[in-house]
């Protein structure tokens, strides 16, 4: 199934009367991470969600190498910014997706386990978890079935810097293996690290659009410079 | 004289006394009927009811909790006028019988178990809403999901119904009619013994309930602190 181009006609996502995402047109052919950034409240979340589903659009307006999100959902997963874990061990949690997945390789968990150095907190309820290891348990519920687009919401954004560095070797890994990520992040050296491509939101509108090499590169808007210098 | 009532009732109790055991006997089978009838047909329908966003919703559980305020003697003459000889329901023949004991405490239960299982699916639902959805799961499983995750809470949802329905009296009074070696309970059993003087069977038929109010708030009180 190819998933690429990425292709937003005309998206408009409001709430009540008050505009979150405005006349959004985008052709994407990033094949590796795509980065979504942008101030608190510029509309990264909500697009994140509205390209993985969660939020529903006008048929059409998102085509995915020209399918609808309906008939690629089953492709993608999401991280959240606080990862959403059932009240049950690592192991449970994993199971739970495996089965959901209709996945029969009766192995396929210990290998997830092992991939993700999870084998310490496998048999642990993820209450008692640290918040490094409960993105982890999320990062690997989201491989599962080996999704060809994965959604990061911030996925580092509470971590020290030793986890932030082991999940961004994750997310470049499954880059590696054609797995297309959007991320949102703050993060500039972050972006600088792993991103390739960008995707800049101001207010709900795209001012951004083109690869990270070229957003640090080229003089951008008061903005965008505001915005890398304190970032 | 307190004293010797008590004595009598402990009496009682730890002689296992054959009526006082029947009326504890009647009392338990008939709630534990009603409550796992209604918690069959509450919990799947209170937990539904999370996936509908619109004015019945709403109006549903509006209706729901304000049936739980019902007083139980209210409900049984609801349904005293249905299943009596001229009620629409008369030719069930059920009047005065544990059945009709059994269906008065369904219908008390059932508005206190739709009601408390919307509140915890919905709460567990806003918690686990996004993953579900991003799981691309069918509502059925989202539904399941969502029961176990509350499982705990539930019980004690279960629990609390129990509570009200055993200690309730109005009701089966009226539809069960108090009738000797047959619809007598607890509750009723109390009322009719203190009406006339026989103290010490109502004692120890209340020192059992006040035990079985007790158990339960242990168990609510536990099972809270697990979920």
């Amino acid at each position: 199934m190819k998933i690429l181009p990425l292709v937003i006609n005309n998206l408009n996502f409001n709430i009540s009367n008050n505009k979150i995402l405005k006349d959004i047109n985008l052709n994407s052919n990033e094949k590796k991470i795509t980065i979504i950034a942008g101030n608190n409240g510029s509309g990264k979340s909500t697009l994140l969600k509205i390209l993985h589903g969660l939020i529903e659009t006008p048929r059409n307006t998102i085509q995915w190498g020209g399918f609808s999100i309906p008939e690629i959902k089953h492709s993608q997963s999401m991280v959240f910014q606080s990862p959403i874990l059932l009240n049950r061990t690592t192991y449970d949690n994993l199971l739970y997706v495996v089965k959901n997945k209709k996945i029969k390789d009766k192995y396929y968990i210990d290998k997830i386990v092992e991939k993700l150095n999870l084998k310490s907190i496998e048999k642990v309820n993820t209450k008692y978890i640290s918040g490094g290891e409960r993105q982890k348990v999320a990062i690997a519920m989201s491989i599962i079935g080996d999704p060809k687009i994965i959604f990061l919401d911030e996925p580092t954004s509470q971590l020290d810097p030793a986890y932030k560095n082991e999940i961004e070797g994750i997310i470049k890994d499954l880059a590696e293996n054609e797995t297309k990520i959007f991320m949102t992040s703050h993060d500039i050296a972050q972006i600088k690290r792993i991103g390739k491509e960008m995707i800049f939101l101001d207010k709900g509108e795209v001012i951004y659009n083109n690869t990270v090499e070229k957003f640090f590169k080229d003089e951008q808007s008061e903005l965008i410079e505001s915005y890398i210098h304190y970032g | 004289m307190l004293i010797n009532i008590l004595e009598t009732a402990f009496n009682l109790i730890i002689t296992f006394d054959k009526d006082l055991f029947e009326i504890i006997g009647l009392s338990l089978k008939v709630t534990m009927s009603a409550l796992i009838i209604a918690v069959t047909i509450s919990i799947p329908f209170g937990a539904y009811l999370v996936f509908f966003k619109n004015k019945l919703q709403n109006l549903v559980v509006l209706f729901s909790n304000t049936l739980m305020g019902m007083p139980p003697v209210v409900l049984g003459l609801l349904i005293y006028t249905l299943v009596s000889k001229k009620g629409i329901f008369g030719f069930l023949d059920i009047l005065y019988t544990p059945t009709a004991m059994i269906l008065a405490q369904t219908l008390l239960i059932i508005p206190i178990v739709v009601s408390l299982t919307y509140e915890e699916i919905y709460k567990k639902n806003k918690e686990y809403n996004l993953l579900l959805n991003s799981l691309n799961l069918s509502r059925l499983t989202k539904l399941k999901t969502l029961v176990y995750e509350s499982r705990y809470a539930l019980i004690t949802v279960a629990l609390t119904g129990f509570g009200r329905a055993s200690a309730e009296v109005g009701a089966v009074m009226i539809v069960g009619g108090n009738i000797n070696h047959f619809t007598r309970v607890m509750t009723t059993s109390i009322a009719f013994e203190t009406s006339k003087g026989s103290i010490e069977l109502a004692v120890a038929l209340g020192l059992i309930l006040i035990t079985i109010s007790f158990i339960i708030t242990l168990l609510i009180k536990s099972l809270r602190k697990i979920s």
